[in-house]
């Protein structure tokens, strides 16, 4: 990996020589939240947003995207030609960084390339920046607070400067063209250091930092708290619509007006809404809140591991804000603690009993 | 098309998507509109549209003729699916009709009005169109779905999901009472997309957590019986309204 150091004075330079030739999406003050959108100039990015109402996510899996087009007389099919403007993302964190990485490992398995994202991903640069954390945010228990790979440039704030992580040469190219990049010193690598600990020390410790979670996901996969954690889920699938990582879909054939033309679609669909694993002859292979709730906990914490070796869910934090009903990872990463401490209880009081019976 | 107790505004709506209703019409034989002709019903129809609530028995007797008739009866419009604004008066229905008319209720209405209904707790519905009015779009939609058949289910998911997708933010954190949580999604959110909380329009979702919804809005400091009282204005026939177990 190169490193440069530009100064923060220089930043602005940095964006106009993106909007010369890309679309700028960077995130922005919206209501009472921020979200990214399309900007016309530096000043509308709020380069220090805490996070956003929803995710990155959309600029690389739509929620609504035509697959291929037909004709519903003679049945013929015509392939979609996907015109995806070049962008640049600006301003991702690393946890959305590591989410945009975690879909890559779906959409782009060798064996079954997703011709639709990748349209979407190699139109995108991805351009990260560092951040403080919020009181939602878990990202470091979850081995998201730093991400390695799968950006163009990555900032990192050390006040007065930026160390820039470069990940492309195009992106390379505009940094240089664009401002004065220098090789980063030993003070600057100290300011890094300092930086990062910072940022370590800044997570809500409440949030219990638990071992080995798909283990114990599995050890309490019957735990009567999945019924009481699910059976309170609302099922308005307002998790999966902000979660950077959630990427199921549905396939649905949607005819015009006229009912000559139709179009193959895909819509974000979500493992919380009621009829998700409903199957052909009526059967739900989940029919309730627990089992949907805990459904969606599986593939964040454990499942997506098994495969991929890492989790999928990134701690990003967005379901924490979005659940009214208070179900989120850090609900299930709580009741571990629980459980430990119950554990914890009965084998010293196990231990006291032994010792009293010899 | 067939109109019961409604404002008959969900049929007008069906007029304004001018764009395609030419395209629309190419797909069927309009036989019979109430709104438009006066020419009699038909002896014989394959899709029957009904947008109102039934509150008469002479309502409910054409409602049965129609469904007799009709291989698919596809409703439209809130009235339609949960009764409704007519569902109101469903309250002491029999307090309503004195309120109205004194000691003289005339027999016309004592001997055919009753406490309103939705068409789908008198006929057989195939098909809704929900919303107060009915999306003229999604109407469309539908109407193919009963013509050609379609892969797509219909979800019970509640609001908030595609409410996100706006990025509008919730109301509930600026202490506003908002029914998306309960209420069936399809509408893609339009009313809190223009800054409107959601009145419920779409109805209850089958799988709505009312004793959860409930308990938000009461920590939320809107409380429990705000929601409650909300939540009648679309959905007072829904047997789970201002039932003590939830």
């Amino acid at each position: 990996m190169l490193y440069r150091v530009i100064d923060a004075s220089e930043l602005p330079r940095l964006i106009e020589a993106f909007m010369a030739e890309y679309e700028v999406i960077a995130p922005v003050k919206s209501g009472r939240s921020f979200a990214f959108e399309v900007v016309e100039s530096f000043d509308e990015i709020v380069l220090d947003y805490p996070t956003t109402l929803t995710s990155l996510k959309k600029f690389f899996l739509p929620p609504q995207e035509t697959l291929f087009e037909y004709n519903v007389d003679d049945a013929e099919v015509t392939d979609y030609e996907l015109t995806v403007k070049p962008r640049v993302l600006f301003g991702a964190h690393a946890c959305d960084i590591n989410a945009l990485n975690n879909l890559r490992l779906v959409f782009d398995d060798p064996a079954y390339p997703d011709p639709y994202f990748e349209a979407h991903s190699s139109a995108n640069m991805v351009v990260g920046i560092s951040c403080s954390p919020t009181d939602t945010c878990f990202c470091h228990l979850l081995d998201s607070d730093e991400v390695r790979s799968g950006y163009d440039l990555f900032l990192q704030d050390l006040g007065d400067r930026y160390l820039v992580s470069i990940g492309s040469v195009q992106a390379a190219n505009i940094l240089e063209a664009a401002c004065n990049p220098r090789e980063a010193t030993d003070e600057d690598r100290r300011a890094f250091r300092q930086r990062t600990r910072a940022r370590q020390e800044a997570f809500d410790t409440s949030i219990p930092d638990i071992q080995e979670i798909p283990m114990l996901m599995d050890a309490f996969h019957s735990d009567p708290f999945w019924e009481e954690l699910g059976g309170r889920c609302l099922s308005c699938t307002a998790c999966s619509a902000v979660c950077p990582t959630c990427y199921c879909f549905d396939i649905v054939d949607v005819l015009d007006p006229s009912g000559k033309q139709g179009r193959r679609e895909r819509r974000w669909d979500a493992c919380t809404s009621p009829q998700f694993a409903l199957v052909a002859g009526g059967h739900n292979f989940r029919d309730d809140g627990r089992d949907r709730v805990r459904h969606r906990m599986y593939h964040k914490l454990n499942g997506f591991n098994s495969k991929h070796g890492r989790y999928l869910c990134v701690g990003c934090g967005r379901c924490v804000r979005a659940c009214k009903a208070d179900i989120s990872p850090i609900e299930v990463l709580k009741f571990f603690e629980r459980k430990g401490a119950e554990e914890e209880l009965a084998s010293s009081s196990d231990t006291g009993k032994e010792e009293r019976d010899a | 098309m067939a109109g019961f107790a409604s404002c008959f505004g969900c049929q007008i709506n069906i007029t304004n998507i001018e764009r395609y209703l030419l395209d629309v019409l190419g797909q069927i034989d309009m036989q019979y509109w109430q709104l438009t002709s006066s020419d009699p019903m038909p002896d014989d129809f394959d899709v029957c549209v009904i947008e109102g609530a039934i509150t008469t028995s002479e309502a409910e007797k054409s409602a049965r003729l129609l469904r007799d008739v009709a291989d698919v009866v596809i409703t439209i419009g809130a009235c339609a699916k949960t009764a409704g604004i007519p569902g109101m008066a469903s309250v002491d229905y029999r307090l309503r009709q004195g309120e109205v008319y004194g000691d003289d209720v005339p027999d016309v209405v004592s001997d055919t009005a009753y406490e309103p209904r939705a068409v789908k707790d008198v006929i057989k519905v195939d098909f809704e169109v929900p919303c107060c009015p009915a999306d003229p779009y999604v109407f469309v939609e539908v109407l193919q779905k009963a013509l050609r058949g379609s892969n797509a289910y219909v979800r019970t998911s509640t609001l908030c999901g595609e409410c996100k997708q706006n990025e509008r933010g919730c109301f509930y954190g600026r202490g506003i009472l908002c029914l998306g949580m309960v209420t069936q999604s399809g509408c893609h959110a339009k009313c809190p997309n223009l800054g409107r909380p959601c009145s419920g329009c779409a109805g209850l979702s089958t799988d709505a957590n009312l004793e959860v919804a409930r308990r938000i809005a009461s920590k939320s400091g809107i409380g429990a019986e705000a929601f409650d009282a909300a939540v009648t204005v679309f959905n007072q026939t829904d047997p789970r309204v201002g039932d003590p177990s939830i």
